[in-house]
């Protein structure tokens, strides 16, 4: 082995008389050294393990430490490839030739763990330029692992292990040329063709090796390249040169897969034809900017004129007239006559209020009827007050001016007007106290029930007529039986009813449920605990006031009531017409009514039980013809079996069950 | 074999190179492509041939990336390139070292000699996506592209067998193959060894694929284009 590393040394070609002082200098430097580990015993060593070998980087040159090392290795077409290294700087005092190469490649049978071949130097340290090592085909083997070492003087000063796949560079291509493609109407920019062939020791005919190019430009005068994306065939397009320019173009190449570049071609020079030197516009652009600025501007003139000219006909057509909206039904001259409470009254009902007018017709034959009935029971003075009282009341609660309904029926606002009338002014029977504003409807409706009651009462014979013709006015003259009010007012309950704090009770505002034929309102039973007890509650003097026991959880009859009411009116009655004892208390037909007529001679008198709290509103399940109305028990305690002990509704059933 | 299941099979061939083109973003310029679903199909010895190429390019430039990211992720500085100078296990094939000895090898045998290294790859290859599944701290990609390469290698390894079936027909099924060792097993090896025989694994598959993309282009041009590509 030492006799291998010293033969080398046949091939300096220094002056003979310098081979003393050669070995001097290099056993100095080789003592000197740092990086001989056991230096004579590198090369082939059996047993050592390989130093660690490490790669090294082209780029990390550096000779800081002023020793030869591998800058790079590279095959520039995968058939051979050379290895460079740097000098080191320390020129005069080291021969060049010194420096050695050796490489050892791995066979299939040869390589193992150890290094136990044998390392081979270079084979051409000429060809490739001074400080390199040349493998021609015959020594190159791809896909084999080399390891080359530099050494100096039997030290290794570096080494480098790699596969020749991985250090592929091609070199540059070579021939550019470029062609005018074409030039743009303007005559300012350009196109050209770049072509130009591979370099000629890369085989791309046979395949066995693919490059792909990169292309550079740039005008003569500019100091940055501008780069193009990597193309695989050998000529390209370059778009939008300008003509009065000059260019400079390159191109180098790279094998695909690989992200080594080659270096860069020769530059090419592309002078590109003068044309015209007129300097010309490079778009002509429309005129949009005026041709909108005066197109508004004329539109704006006309339609000024338009809009104040006189015509008014194009005026409309521009600006069409916003329709304003026409609500019926509230009299502005009662806002104009400043009567707030009516209009917050007539608000509150007007809802409600308003279709029962249009049943009129429905009723109208019913009450006319009635009515021929009972005009010639209002003849009595107190009746007539009543209806001329109705009619003013009536019309001051409601105010409405609707042509639909019949005014001149007796039920008409004209009526209930005058109920109101009658309330506020006290008229009538003078124990009814002036009712205050607010609880008008609860005087009201005890009034009427008063007044009611008097003909009735007074007419006792033809009490058939009169309980008919009662609820009637009933029904007229309560166009609103207003939450709680139902104090069913009573002849001799004035004086409760007069009580304030039975109207205090009372809800302002109460949903009506109906209107009965005679026109009288009936109301939806406001919070009956509310009510307390009805000042116009009735009396239990069955005879005297039995019509007027309206016990009104908000206007409805107790079954008590009917039954103290029916039971002072004539049996006959009570058998002939169940009806018409509803009609009597007028106010309010619910199937309890209806079945405490028909069961009434076996009920048990009832204190006003009225102790079933009842609901302010609740719907109308039935309305019986012509004067009742079954309403829909709702929460209500049923009885089990005596329902007419319950002062509320009756459920359908049970009222199925009751009547036939 | 017969002319028409050979055209059936090209044809599936076909499609599945049609494939794999267009997720490598190659125009296919005017090769003429089977609809799908014709049983008649003729594909030319040409456009299997190109896609072989293409395909084996695509699978040597994902096997660099992932060889590239892998040597960033786990093997920095920790002097795995001494290690790797381990044999791959592909070393027993004898495959030509250089372009003579390439060119001076009969299309037959180099052919032979592909689909043996192809078909050595297909075990290693998938336990190299069981194992980088595994791995600790594995990234994504390294997953992906070891799955992407092992879909791929399959395919390469059919479109072969049919142009071997269509360049030599009648040749009997070469049995070459070589055995892959597998990894070290868990139990036995520290990670540092586990990582290496990867980083080792790896290596070799950059290094095999680039060969079979290399041989493959050199018989294409020298079958299809005559030695003037």
């Amino acid at each position: 082995m030492r006799t291998r590393a010293l033969n080398p040394e046949a091939r300096l070609e220094g002056p003979p008389g310098m081979g003393l002082w050669k070995l001097l200098l290099t056993l100095a430097v080789a003592g000197s050294s740092n990086a001989f580990p056991g230096s004579e015993a590198i090369p082939a060593l059996l047993d050592r393990a390989p130093p660690s070998l490490h790669r090294v980087h082209p780029g990390l040159g550096t000779n800081s430490s002023g020793k030869p090392q591998l800058t790079k290795c590279r095959s520039p077409e995968l058939e051979t490839f050379s290895c460079h290294w740097t000098d080191g700087g320390r020129r005069g005092f080291e021969s060049p030739g010194l420096t050695q190469l050796f490489y050892i490649r791995r066979n299939t049978q040869e390589w193992t763990q150890e290094w136990t071949q044998e390392w081979k130097e270079c084979p051409d340290y000429v060809t490739a330029g001074a400080n390199s090592c040349y493998f021609n085909a015959s020594y190159t083997s791809i896909w084999t692992p080399y390891c080359i070492k530099l050494t100096s003087l039997g030290g290794t000063l570096d080494q480098k292990c790699f596969s020749v796949e991985e250090i592929v560079q091609p070199d540059p291509p070579t021939g550019l040329n470029w062609t005018l493609l074409n030039i743009s109407l303007t005559g300012i920019h350009a196109d050209i063709q770049v072509r130009w062939e591979p370099p000629s020791n890369a085989d791309v005919q046979k395949g066995w090796i693919v490059l792909e190019y990169e292309l550079q430009y740039k005008e003569i005068n500019e100091t940055q390249w501008k780069t193009m994306d990597p193309v695989a065939s050998t000529s390209v397009p370059v778009y939008s040169l300008r003509l009065d320019k000059e260019y400079e173009v390159r191109v180098r190449s790279r094998q695909r897969n690989s992200d080594k570049y080659g270096e860069f071609s020769e530059v090419l020079c592309v002078t590109l034809p003068q044309t015209s030197p007129l300097p010309c516009e490079e778009d002509f652009q429309f005129p949009w900017f005026f041709l909108i600025f005066f197109g508004l501007f004329g539109l704006a003139v006309i339609l000024l004129l338009f809009l104040f000219s006189k015509q008014q006909r194009i005026k409309m057509l521009i600006l069409p007239p916003v329709p304003v909206p026409k609500i019926k039904g509230i009299d502005p001259g009662l806002f104009k006559d400043g009567k707030l409470e009516e209009v917050n009254t007539i608000l509150a009902i007007h809802d409600n209020y308003k279709p029962e007018f249009y049943n009129d017709d429905s009723w109208v034959e019913f009450i006319e009827l009635d009515i021929d009935d009972l005009d010639e029971k209002t003849e009595g003075s107190d009746t007539d007050r009543l209806l001329s009282d109705d009619r003013r009341k009536s019309l001051h609660i409601l105010g409405a001016k609707d042509d639909d309904s019949g005014r001149t029926s007796c039920y008409d606002p004209d009526i209930l007007e005058a109920d109101f009338d009658a309330g506020d002014m006290a008229d009538g029977p003078s124990e009814v106290a002036k009712p205050q504003r607010l609880k008008g409807e609860a005087d009201l409706l005890c009034l009427d029930l008063k007044n009611q009651n008097n003909p009735p009462s007074s007419d006792a014979p033809p009490a058939t007529q009169e309980p008919s013709v009662t609820p009637a006015e009933e029904n007229k003259s309560r166009p609103l039986l207003l939450g709680d009010n139902a104090q069913s007012t009573h002849p001799t309950a004035h004086a409760q009813l007069s009580n304030p704090s039975s109207l205090a009770n009372i809800d302002f505002y109460a949903q009506v449920s109906d209107v009965t034929p005679a026109g009288s309102v009936v109301l939806s039973p406001g919070q009956k605990n509310k009510a307390g007890i009805p000042q116009c509650d009735m009396q239990l003097e069955a005879a005297s006031f039995c019509q007027a026991n309206f016990i009104t959880d908000n206007a409805y009859f107790c079954e008590a009531d009917a039954k103290k009411c029916v039971a002072a009116a004539p049996p006959a009655e009570v058998g002939a017409r169940a009806e018409p004892s509803f009609n009597q208390e007028d106010i309010y037909i619910t199937t309890e009514s209806l079945t405490t007529t028909a069961g009434r001679s076996g009920a048990s008198e009832r204190a006003p039980s009225s102790e079933t709290p009842v609901p302010d509103y609740t719907s109308i399940h039935i309305v019986q013809s012509p004067r009742g109305l079954l309403l829909n028990a709702m929460a209500l305690p049923l009885p089990d079996k005596e329902f007419l002990s319950s002062c509320g509704y009756v459920s359908t059933d049970q009222l199925n069950k009751i009547m036939p | 074999m017969d002319n028409k299941a050979l055209s059936l099979k090209a044809g599936s061939f076909l499609l599945l190179q049609l494939l794999s083109n267009l997720l490598l973003c190659r125009s296919v310029d005017s090769l003429p492509i089977c609809p799908s679903g014709a049983v008649n199909c003729e594909v030319s010895l040409r456009d299997l041939f190109d896609r072989a190429v293409v395909l084996s390019h695509y699978i040597h430039n994902l096997s660099s990336e992932m060889f590239r990211e892998f040597e960033q992720q786990y093997a920095q500085g920790k002097g795995f390139i001494t290690r790797a100078i381990n044999s791959c296990h592909t070393s027993s094939i004898p495959t030509p070292a250089n372009k003579e000895q390439a060119q001076s090898i009969h299309h037959e045998a180099l052919l032979s000699l592909v689909l043996g290294v192809l078909r050595s790859w297909n075990v290693p290859l998938y336990h190299l996506v069981t194992e980088v599944r595994g791995m600790q701290g594995s990234q994504g990609d390294i997953l992906s592209k070891a799955v992407e390469i092992e879909e791929r290698n399959k395919q390469l390894l059919e479109g072969m067998e049919k142009i071997v079936g269509e360049v030599f027909p009648g040749v009997k099924e070469n049995e070459i193959l070589s055995v892959w060792p597998g990894f070290p097993s868990p139990q036995a090896a520290d990670e540092d060894s586990r990582l290496s025989a990867f980083y080792n694994l790896l290596h070799c598959l950059r290094r095999d694929s680039h060969k079979v993309d290399s041989y493959l282009k050199l018989l294409k041009c020298r079958i299809i284009y005559d030695n003037n590509c």
